[in-house]
């Protein structure tokens, strides 16, 4: 680069810079506002993006436990003084109550002097065979 | 970082020369003047290098911001780059639609000149107290290929070095030297009156 160059470089740089410190006010305001628009932009996209980050791990996790809730099931406990489960369903059936006249045989509760008849005359003749 | 500190630590940089705000208020504040400065000599509008500017400063800080102050520099002139090709790109597709409903020829049928917009903004000269070297100068840049333009504006008038240029303009540093030899070429001959 010969000194003609460098010449033509130094006038040139030093016009740009006195542009650049020339600026008319309206622009100067103009660009001021440009940086503060952008910077403000920032801080939303990055509140934003915090907001995200939190909520999105905590989110999944709920619904994971939402999804764990809904297939397990529980299982039966087995009985604690070691009764096979046939005992404990002979238990179970003894200690239900008989059931009412909705949910019962109808034919029984229609007929109900019959059986009891039948029932005394089979004790009688029973007592007699003895 | 409030504006007042902003605009201090920028009258700082321009002190101390080549350091970097480590604030990004800071630094955008130290460019936001150089930048429109670029821009406008780029797209002749004080408009376009305007939204030029604004859409670069909203770019750096979104997209940007995480990166090491050092390496903002390059990467908003980069980004103020790219933004000021789309402008023209988007000038030139205007014409062009234009042209094809018969608005790109005068009376006579010759083709006139491609669309540039009307600039409003105040004259450089009034701004430099009616000195002619500066406009002749932004006329004398604004002839140069794009290419050349960008390298000679970047690394004489930025002073950025030719690494950083290199990674403003997305090439070598090979074609950052070509370009600049041949815009220092066709700048000697446009600015003659200059020597």
């Amino acid at each position: 680069m010969n000194s003609s160059d460098k010449s033509l470089e130094k006038r040139a740089r030093a016009l740009y810079h006195e542009a650049v410190q020339h600026l008319d006010p309206a622009t100067a305001g103009r660009l001021r506002a440009a940086r503060r628009t952008a910077l403000q932009a920032a801080t939303g996209h990055a509140a934003t993006h915090h907001r995200a980050r939190v909520l999105l791990p905590v989110g999944a996790l709920a619904a994971m436990a939402l999804a764990a809730l809904m297939i397990w099931q529980p299982t039966p406990k087995p009985p604690a003084n070691g009764a096979t489960p046939a005992m404990a369903t002979a238990a179970e059936t003894d200690n239900e109550l008989p059931p009412g006249a909705e949910n019962g045989d109808p034919g029984l509760y229609q007929n109900l002097d019959f059986y009891s008849w039948l029932a005394a005359n089979q004790n009688n003749g029973q007592q007699r065979k003895n | 970082m409030s504006g007042v500190s902003a605009v201090f630590e920028a009258e700082l940089l321009s002190q101390e020369g080549r350091a970097v705000p480590a604030t990004l208020d800071g630094f955008l504040a130290s460019m936001e003047r150089r930048a429109f400065r670029m821009a406008e000599m780029h797209l002749g509008n004080r408009e376009d290098a305007l939204d030029a500017v604004q859409d670069a400063m909203l770019r750096l800080v979104k997209h940007y911001r995480d990166k090491p102050a050092q390496e903002w520099t390059p990467l908003f002139w980069g980004i103020l780059r790219r933004r000021i090709v789309d402008l023209q790109r988007r000038r030139k597709v205007r014409s062009i639609v234009v042209g094809w409903l018969g608005g790109g020829h005068d009376d006579e049928g010759d083709e006139l000149p491609a669309w540039e917009p009307a600039d409003t903004g105040p004259d450089p000269l009034e701004k430099l107290h009616g000195e002619r070297s500066y406009a002749d100068m932004a006329a004398a840049v604004k002839q140069l290929p794009r290419r050349q333009r960008e390298a000679f504006m970047l690394r004489v008038l930025e002073g950025l070095d030719v690494a950083e240029t290199a990674q403003a303009m997305g090439c070598s540093e090979g074609s950052v030297k070509t370009h600049l030899s041949r815009a220092m070429q066709h700048l000697r001959e446009e600015l003659e009156e200059w020597r």
